[in-house]
């Protein structure tokens, strides 16, 4: 594994039930690079970021996830949404607070220093005016900005983003796009974000990578968003 | 408030009764809130019946084995417990292995369970009156005879479940709120659920044994079903419930007492009686804030 990656896949095969989704994924993720996650429904992108956050085994071969300093790497994860069910009464701010019980153990509170940097990652993504308010009931955008908080309040070296933009109006998806791109300029974290859309990926993505067909492609935005490229891969997915 | 003096009065013959209900009002509810947000309404109606087989089976056993005294005499109580437990722990684990191994059918699994375990009970029973009359009346929720012996059970192993259950809090909402980022964070989910479930199956089975499966059930969803309506967090959803629970339990058995009705039952139609007034009310309040002109 390279000095500038955070994440390398060594022959990589994701799947459910010991049954492959895509096979032979060997790659690297570059430190500080934001890299877009694209591919058809089904082709795993949703399977691959669940492997490499350890929520699915493998189906075969391996992944070595590592900071600089050979600890292990700090990841902010922002699911789905919906994933979430509504039922649970928590606040915006209860649901940031949740990125950090991994910090705090079993029988440990979260003391004064904790809050306060819920309140600063809360601030961080402009979601300090909703704090209070129950998340179920915030917009799609609001909600996608306070998981946004959740991921960022354990300082994480690596951001895990699945479909951050899917199902939110316009303005909250450009808002969230800023948001993104800020906090990858200014902040300096590894981005890694699975999107249908390309243009998104167009405007935020340093790298690509495309699943398609079970195996892999890697590349640089502009090599593999050409029409001539995008017009190859699209027919080699309908073939 | 005369009623009220007479029950809660130390030298009340029955005060056994209303102490072993206002324990379980207040504190099952607390347990209930985990199935009711983990949408496991199914498995709180079907585990209290199965815990119930468990009473069932080790209470029939000297049908088999012919040694009555044993399996009614002193080590009665004991037996049903280890029952209780045993039955309750198993289906908890039988059924999270088939609901890892496949996708989908866990309200079948879950409704043959209960239908299996009624049915079970009532023919293990058949052929020992005794334990049959007994059986009948936990399950009609006959609470009269509380002994102090199973006040004392109750009210420690609630003690122990109770704390457990709240010092953990954190973790067993985080597990059942969003597993994946548990797991992103380090936190061993299974053996957290394994705990979250353990102290389920537990309740229930102590519940079931000291005051029966139906009380158990009323008390365990019904609470945590009424607190919902009002509830801004998940804080108040729990103290709500607790107080429902307690408040209901109370009701319940002062109606029961001055009507001369079984127990079990009235305490459940206190439950769902202000459960109905509370959905109601909430349904009234809202239309009459409703602004004029609106229609939607």
């Amino acid at each position: 594994m390279s000095d500038d990656a955070v994440i390398k896949l060594s022959d990589l095969a994701i799947g459910y039930d010991r049954r492959a989704l895509a096979s032979g994924l060997s790659l690297e993720l570059k430190r500080g690079a934001f890299i877009g996650l694209l591919g058809s429904n089904g082709s795993g992108k949703t399977t691959l970021i669940k492997t490499l956050l350890g929520i699915i085994p493998p189906v075969a071969g391996s992944f070595v996830a590592r900071s600089p300093s050979g600890e292990k790497l700090q990841i902010g994860y922002v699911p789905q949404r919906e994933t979430l069910d509504p039922v649970y009464l928590f606040s915006a701010s209860e649901v940031v607070q949740m990125g950090l019980y991994g910090e705090f153990g079993p029988l440990r509170r979260l003391k004064a220093e904790a809050r306060e940097r819920v309140a600063k990652a809360l601030d961080r993504v402009g979601a300090a005016g909703f704090s209070h308010r129950r998340f179920s009931e915030l917009s799609g955008g609001q909600m996608q900005r306070v998981l946004i908080a959740r991921a960022l309040v354990s300082h994480p070296e690596l951001l895990v983003l699945d479909e951050p933009t899917a199902g939110i109006d316009a303005d909250a998806a450009k808002a969230v796009g800023e948001l993104l791109a800020e906090l990858h300029k200014k902040g300096g974290i590894t981005i890694l974000m699975v999107n249908h859309e390309l243009h998104w990926m167009r405007q935020l993505a340093t790298e690509l990578i495309w699943l398609r067909d079970g195996e892999v492609v890697q590349g640089g935005v502009d090599e593999l968003l050409s029409p001539e490229r995008i017009e190859q891969m699209l027919q080699l997915q309908m073939s | 408030m005369e009623l009220l003096r007479e029950i809660l009065h130390p030298e009340f013959l029955l005060r056994n009764s209303v102490y072993v209900s206002l324990l379980i009002g207040f504190v099952v509810p607390l347990f209930g809130i985990f199935l009711v947000m983990r949408r496991m309404v199914f498995l709180g109606v079907a585990l209290p019946h199965i815990s119930a087989c468990g009473i069932a089976l080790a209470l029939s056993m000297h049908v088999w084995f012919g040694d009555y005294d044993a399996m009614h005499g002193a080590n009665e109580r004991v037996l049903a417990l280890v029952g209780s437990i045993a039955f309750a722990g198993a289906a908890l684990v039988i059924l999270a292995a088939l609901e890892r191994k496949s996708q989908g059918g866990t309200e079948g699994r879950i409704g043959a369970a209960y239908v299996i375990a009624t049915a079970t009970s009532i023919l293990l029973l058949a052929k020992c009156p005794q334990a049959e009359r007994g059986w009948l009346s936990l399950l009609k929720g006959e609470i009269i005879a509380v002994m102090d012996e199973d006040l004392w059970l109750g009210g420690c192993s609630f003690a122990v479940l109770t704390a457990l259950l709240l010092l953990f809090r954190k973790e067993l909402l985080l597990v059942s709120y969003d597993r994946a980022l548990a797991v992103v964070l380090g936190k061993r989910v299974i053996l957290w659920d394994i705990l979250l479930f353990g102290l389920i199956g537990l309740s229930i089975s102590i519940s079931v044994l000291i005051v029966g499966p139906l009380i158990t059930f009323g008390f365990m969803l019904i609470p945590p079903m009424t607190a919902r309506l009002f509830a801004h967090s998940m804080r108040q959803l729990a103290f709500i419930a607790s107080m429902i629970g307690g408040a209901g339990a109370l009701a319940g058995f002062c109606a029961a007492y001055h009507w001369d009705l079984p127990i079990g039952p009235t305490h459940v139609a206190a439950l769902a009686a202000v459960y109905l007034v509370c959905v109601g009310g909430k349904a009234a309040f809202r239309l009459i804030r409703r602004p004029v002109g609106d229609s939607s």
